[in-house]
């Protein structure tokens, strides 16, 4: 058999192998809200900008979150995403759940771990400028001041 | 009575000091320290560490749904499968108290590792 014939196969089989993952089903959802974060208006646009498509239920589809096998990673992000923290289910978090939330929103932004640099690459708009960050810590600061922790 | 030569009794005293020693060292390194989460808790709630040694905690969730074993104080995050056991390295704690929760169920009570 030569390279040739060789490549040709395999290329097939690819075609194939691709064309059978779509016919794996993803869960693209997006769950009514269960309780919707009240924040100041620009506080609130920023996060909806640089955080909502994984945060919360809000989520932006993008056209390759219906090509397998990316589909099955992004959903799997979202999923997580969510469960890590849902600004759509915000008010029903329990207060010392939201004081926890904001605590790791707070570090991830001065550790800037968030939004991951993976998704900034396919979302630009997602890019958090100083600014946009010092806003977001002053808000959690004054959240976490206004709403003391359970017991005090 | 004196079965061991002079030059040999300084070896067998530090052996057997260091074999007295070993369950000690193998407690200060954190090893034998546990959390099980079952039934939507974990056990024990309190798990009582000596202070300003690094520790070595493992946590297994043995339950059938995904949790996430988190600590802000203590920095840590991880999110844990059905049946998963991970092993949490902690650093050498100040005395206090450094709550984890299962960040994923808001419901589950809070837990505390107590550093003395």
């Amino acid at each position: 058999m030569n390279f040739g014939r060789l490549a040709w196969i395999a290329g097939l089989a690819c075609i194939a192998a691709a064309s059978a993952a779509q016919l794996v089903p993803v869960e693209r959802i997006n769950p009514p809200p269960t309780g919707t974060l009240a924040a100041p208006p620009e506080i609130a646009a920023t996060l909806k900008r640089a955080c909502y498509d994984c945060h919360s239920s809000a989520t932006r589809w993008p056209w390759y979150s219906r090509v397998a096998p990316v589909s099955w990673l992004v959903v799997r992000d979202v999923n997580l995403g969510r469960k890590e923290v849902n600004f759509s289910d915000w008010g029903s978090y329990y207060p010392v759940t939201r004081r926890r939330k904001l605590e790791w929103i707070g570090r991830a932004l001065r550790e800037e771990k968030m939004p991951p640099w993976s998704y900034r690459l396919m979302h630009p708009s997602a890019r958090l400028t100083e600014a946009d960050r010092t806003a977001l810590e002053r808000w959690i600061e004054s959240t976490l001041t206004t709403s003391p922790p359970p017991g005090e | 009575m004196n079965r061991y030569s002079p030059r040999v009794r300084p070896m067998v005293f530090a052996l057997l000091s260091a074999m007295l020693a070993l369950p000690a060292v193998a407690h200060s390194d954190g090893s034998g320290l546990n959390l099980r989460f079952a039934d939507h808790h974990f056990t024990p709630q309190n798990l009582a560490v000596p202070a300003g040694q690094p520790l070595m905690v493992k946590v297994l969730n043995d339950s059938k749904e995904t949790i996430e074993f988190e600590s802000f104080k203590l920095n840590r995050e991880v999110a844990m499968t059905p049946g998963e056991t991970i092993t949490v390295r902690i650093p050498a704690l100040s005395p206090g108290s450094y709550d984890f929760y299962d960040d994923f169920h808001q419901d589950v009570p809070q837990g505390a590792i107590v550093a003395k």
